[in-house]
């Protein structure tokens, strides 16, 4: 499956990541981290808490720098944060100061796209993730199945090559938040984009997911990779999805 | 959707209280404390001296507004003196320690260095400062004001510094992905998260404005309802005395009611948020 992807989008080259801290044991987040992403490829991080799969999308959405390595974007080397990457965020993302479609014109309005544009790219993506009626409500007036949905289109709105998703749906109760994973493979599959995606759901991983990788917790590292070649939408109760659920268990334990 | 729900519930116990709305309540309550003082007042047990029966306030708060106390300086004009020094005061204060907020707040250097002093200058009464005003500004209008500003002051600062600590990274970090320069990134998120922070600062202080005002009015002026106290301190008259601290109570309450009316216009989508998140 992974012979569709032509070109690489996102390379991570050797990043070392250590915090400040008495134990270097303990500021060791990540260590010698090494991985690709195609283009339009869906990959998900996974591993326990501590593992440092948040520090690694965070390393490459260029909020944090690595201490040793790169990460390089379509060939080159990034720094900092940059509107070929959109990001989402567990919690409290959303601005609750502004409105739903003010969030989502949030970031078109830093960069001066004009009123009309703005209006049009905003009707779009609430539209593209089903929130018509609801432009004008505050996050907190929103279920938070919805703020995410915000979140997603407030973070498609400066049209990134590179979807980061942290735990976005970590919060959210079982039923909405399998409703969520199928509405993001379906804005995935409208408007195609490379989505590195951290959980630590490995049924989350599996459904949606290209490809898994499972990291290793203190200091952080691939310890195993694992292509999902099931066709989508995956069935979660097919032997096939079960077997993938084992053998991904069994790395991270 | 949880949140709100559990709001509104609350809300709607909150609403009646024997079938009665809130506000009948609370009208009801002052009523029956007034009507008690008054029946104890005519049983003698209580000194009018002392403690003057409601009645009599009711016909001293005519007279005050009619004649006036000093003869020709009526209540109203009490009023507008007290109230003009108390916004400039007010108005003073909040435009230096908003911005001075803002900066402390965003620097890591200047907050641990301000930290102590702000502590220190907070914790002196501003009464205690009378003294030192008078001799540098005089006794006149200039020092009133100042004084009122510093108690105004610490409040407002204290509270946008920390509104500024406790901004979520979340939101910065958020800012800084859909491509906020450093100058968006101050006025269209640490400005908004910081301001019902800044609104509470603003409160508290309105109440310390409050509590200044009698102090500062004690001293080279005869306007002004501090002033009017003091009058009627040296006559020993409770009567007048009690119906300026009235005065001084209900103009507390109005403007705390205007606020809390300006906070719901202005942020609506921060009403009740600190109550939710607890």
């Amino acid at each position: 499956m992974s012979t569709q992807f032509f070109d690489v989008k996102v390379v991570i080259q050797n990043v070392t990541k250590q915090f400040a801290s008495e134990d270097p044991d303990v500021g060791l987040a990540l260590q010698d981290v090494s991985f690709s992403v195609h283009t339009n490829e869906f990959v998900t991080i996974v591993g326990r808490s501590g593992c440092g799969k948040s520090t690694m999308l965070n390393i490459v959405a260029g909020l944090l720098t690595p201490t040793e390595g790169d990460v390089l974007i379509n060939g080159r080397s990034i720094d900092g944060p940059g509107l070929d990457r959109g990001m989402v965020f567990q919690h409290s993302g959303l601005f609750p100061w502004l409105t739903a479609i003010e969030n989502i014109e949030f970031g078109p309005r830093n960069i001066g796209t004009s009123k009309a544009e703005r209006h049009a790219l905003g009707q779009g993506l609430i539209e593209l993730v089903r929130l018509k009626g609801f432009e004008s409500k505050y996050p907190r007036e929103l279920s938070g199945g919805m703020q995410q949905r915000v979140a997603i289109a407030r973070a498609m709105a400066m049209d990134p090559e590179i979807l980061l998703m942290d735990e976005p749906f970590g919060a959210l109760d079982q039923l909405t938040r399998e409703d969520m994973q199928r509405e993001l493979l379906r804005i995935w599959e409208t408007r195609k984009k490379t989505v590195l995606f951290v959980t630590h759901g490995i049924i989350e991983a599996i459904y949606l997911s290209d490809r898994v990788l499972v990291f290793n917790p203190k200091p952080g590292f691939v310890r195993k990779e694992f292509i999902v070649d099931l066709p989508r939408p995956r069935q979660k109760s097919s032997p096939d999805f079960m077997r993938y659920y084992e053998e991904i268990y069994d790395a991270i334990h | 959707m949880k949140k709100s729900t559990t709001r509104s519930t609350r809300h709607a116990r909150e609403g009646k209280i024997f079938g009665l709305p809130e506000y009948a309540v609370k009208i009801i309550t002052v009523v029956v404390l007034v009507l008690l003082w008054e029946f104890l007042s005519h049983t003698g047990y209580i000194n009018p001296l002392h403690l003057p029966r409601p009645s009599i306030l009711i016909s001293t708060l005519w007279e005050l507004m009619i004649v006036g106390y000093p003869t020709g300086i009526t209540v109203w004009i009490h009023i507008k003196a007290t109230v003009w020094r108390i916004l400039q005061g007010y108005f003073l204060a909040a435009a230096l320690a908003i911005p001075m907020g803002l900066i402390i707040g965003r620097s890591y250097l200047l907050d641990r260095a301000s930290n102590s002093i702000i502590t220190f200058a907070r914790s002196v009464a501003t009464i205690s400062l009378l003294p030192l005003a008078i001799a540098w500004f005089g006794v006149g209008e200039v020092s009133r004001v100042l004084l009122i500003a510093y108690g105004c002051y610490w409040a407002i600062l204290t509270n946008t510094i920390q509104g500024v600590k406790q901004v979520d990274t979340n939101f910065i970090n958020a800012g800084k992905m859909l491509g906020a320069s450093r100058s968006q990134l101050f006025f269209r998120i640490i400005l908004p998260a910081t301001l019902p922070r800044i609104f509470a600062g603003m409160k508290i202080a309105l109440g310390v404005g409050f509590m200044v005002i009698v102090a500062v009015e004690m001293i080279g002026t005869i306007e002004g309802l501090g002033a009017l106290i003091q009058q009627a301190r040296f006559y020993y008259s409770s009567n007048i005395a009690i119906d300026g601290m009235i005065f001084i109570g209900i103009f507390g309450l109005l403007i705390s009611i205007v606020l809390d009316w300006l906070e719901q216009i202005l942020l609506p989508w921060a009403v009740g948020l600190e109550e939710v998140e607890r």
